[in-house]
């Protein structure tokens, strides 16, 4: 799946219907454009390098800044 | 005393008057009471408000204090604490009509310390709906309104803490930062906002936007009193496992009046975005007076500063998406439309893309990292603009015309993603009369050097002291 302003709406009835939303109740025609233009904000993660970092799925601040 | 006198006092200035007895904290409570009613029409702060309680509690803390047993700088001193901090027996809302009846059995840990230290709470402040939004405007309860120009946006999401902290409603209240929840309000409201350094004070009871994320913070009148309520509030609470261990010092011991020795980085990149000219002029007379002060301040650079939005952005959007799936599956057709389809739509980011933007975050914050190897605090502006109108989606700033969310989290979401502390002090108004904020970044558990230099700055202008129209 190709997050950003790439989703189409099959991509999105397909997310939507995982995600447990009922894709023939008429808010998805608000919800779709406003899908497209939240993850097309965010799409510029894609090009950061993050090659040498781990996620920081467990997050401690501490850990970076103790000298 | 007038009692209008009482309601713009400090905590500092007013728990000595406490403890020496030559206020009561019955007299306190009736002052801040008469305030809230001549000024709540007009600001809209409370969600619900707790006269029979503050009364009851002024008379038990009056008759403590005169049997001898008091308890310290937060004895009798008025609070009020944004509407998703759990309070046993006072219904907790979140800013949600969903959550009208919601009364929980138990206190919030920050709750409880007040309690312990003897602070009266006021009531439970107004706040956009689920924290999920910086303006401050809420369809449910109404709109909270700004007390330098009640057509003014608060900020939000903590923008009843904001305007009751602003309009000597309470004189201390709590807010929480996810991306600039606590900041943005204390910048268009004129007062301080601090966000603590990440693990620092118990999240415990409060209801999340972003686990990773959300930091609780105060919102006062003075750096006295954010260093006050946090020697209450901080440090290592068995409830909340992100907290630390650490011992906690006296943050009022570290308001030494000076910024010698400080070194202050300028971070060039928050200059080259979108910022009005007016709070410009005014962030950089600031930063002019800490140098004069006796700081060091040199020009450094974040690139990583562009790509703030995007990893808090996409952390934000999947927490909250998680924690309110099964919210949105029962009555997301109650929630107000503009948060139902932020929560909404991080049901569509992918695991992949949420792991990415905590890679970046880790990037991000080695980053950081490497700026506090050359400086101790990074400065710059609270926020790139004055308070909006409500309602307004767009903004202009200068020739630009940009959107309300994104200017307001401009400069505060980046020390969400490193978790460390930000504070922003009052630096002035506009010619509008709006107030303008300056931040004052630190490293990881050294919230003392932020408070000591925003004390310092703030000791040596005017601005705290002015009082909004309302």
């Amino acid at each position: 799946m190709d997050s950003g302003s790439a989703i189409d709406r099959q991509a999105f009835d397909f997310l939507a219907r995982a995600a447990g939303l009922n894709v023939d109740d008429p808010h998805m025609e608000e919800l779709f454009p406003y899908v497209q233009n939240a993850l097309a904000a965010n799409e510029g993660l894609r090009n950061i390098d993050t090659s040498g970092f781990e996620p920081e799925a467990s997050f401690d601040s501490a850990h970076f800044y103790q000298g | 005393m007038e009692p209008l006198e009482l309601c713009y006092m400090s905590a500092g200035e007013l728990s000595r008057l406490i403890r020496d007895r030559q206020v009561s904290p019955v007299e306190v409570i009736d002052a801040h009471l008469a305030r809230i009613e001549a000024t709540e029409p007009t600001l809209n702060s409370f969600i619900t408000l707790l006269p029979d309680h503050a009364r009851e509690a002024a008379r038990r803390a009056e008759a403590q204090i005169q049997a001898g047993n008091y308890r310290g700088p937060l004895h009798g001193i008025p609070v009020g604490l944004k509407d998703l901090f759990n309070t046993a027996g006072v219904r907790t809302t979140s800013g949600s009509r969903v959550l009208d009846n919601f009364i929980p059995t138990e206190d919030c840990t920050l709750a409880a310390r007040f309690q312990q230290a003897g602070a009266i709470l006021l009531g439970k402040l107004n706040m956009h709906q689920f924290a999920y939004g910086p303006t401050g405007e809420n369809f449910d309860y109404g709109h909270m309104h700004n007390p330098w120009n009640p057509e003014m946006v608060t900020g939000g999401s903590s923008g009843g803490s904001g305007s009751a902290a602003a309009a000597g409603q309470c004189t201390i209240t709590m807010g929480s930062d996810t991306g600039g929840s606590v900041r943005i309000p204390a910048a268009l409201c004129g007062i301080v906002g601090l966000k603590p350094t990440y693990g620092l004070v118990s999240r415990a009871g409060l209801t999340p936007l972003s686990w990773r994320l959300d930091h609780p913070g105060p919102m006062v009148r003075t750096v006295e009193d954010a260093a006050i309520t946090m020697n209450a509030i901080a440090g290592h609470d068995p409830a909340d496992p992100a907290t630390t261990t650490r011992t906690v010092p006296d943050y009022t011991a570290a308001l030494t009046g000076s910024v010698e020795g400080l070194r202050i980085g300028i971070v060039k990149e928050y200059f080259e975005a979108p910022l009005d000219s007016e709070v410009e002029t005014a962030v950089r007379a600031a930063i002019a007076q800490l140098s004069e002060l006796g700081a060091t301040v040199t020009e450094v650079s974040l690139p990583m500063f562009a790509d703030a939005q995007a990893i808090s952005g996409t952390i934000l959007m999947s927490e909250a998406a998680a924690y309110h799936r099964d919210l949105l599956a029962r009555d997301g057709d109650k929630l107000t439309p503009s948060v139902r389809l932020r929560l909404e739509a991080g049901l569509f980011v992918t695991a992949a893309d949420y792991l990415k933007a905590q890679q970046a975050r880790a990037r991000f914050n080695y980053e950081m990292s490497q700026l506090f190897q050359e400086v101790d605090l990074l400065a710059g502006p609270s926020e790139p603009i004055t308070a909006p109108p409500i309602l307004a989606t767009e903004v202009p700033i200068g020739d630009r015309t940009v959107g309300t969310v994104g200017a307001l989290t401009q400069y505060t979401r980046p020390y969400n993603i490193s978790g460390t502390p930000a504070i922003s002090v009052p630096c002035g108004f506009s010619q509008a009369g709006m107030p303008m904020g300056l931040q004052l970044a630190g490293r990881a558990f050294e919230d003392a050097t932020v408070l000591r230099a925003a004390h310092a700055y703030e000791q040596s202008t005017g601005w705290h002291l002015q009082r909004p129209p309302v």
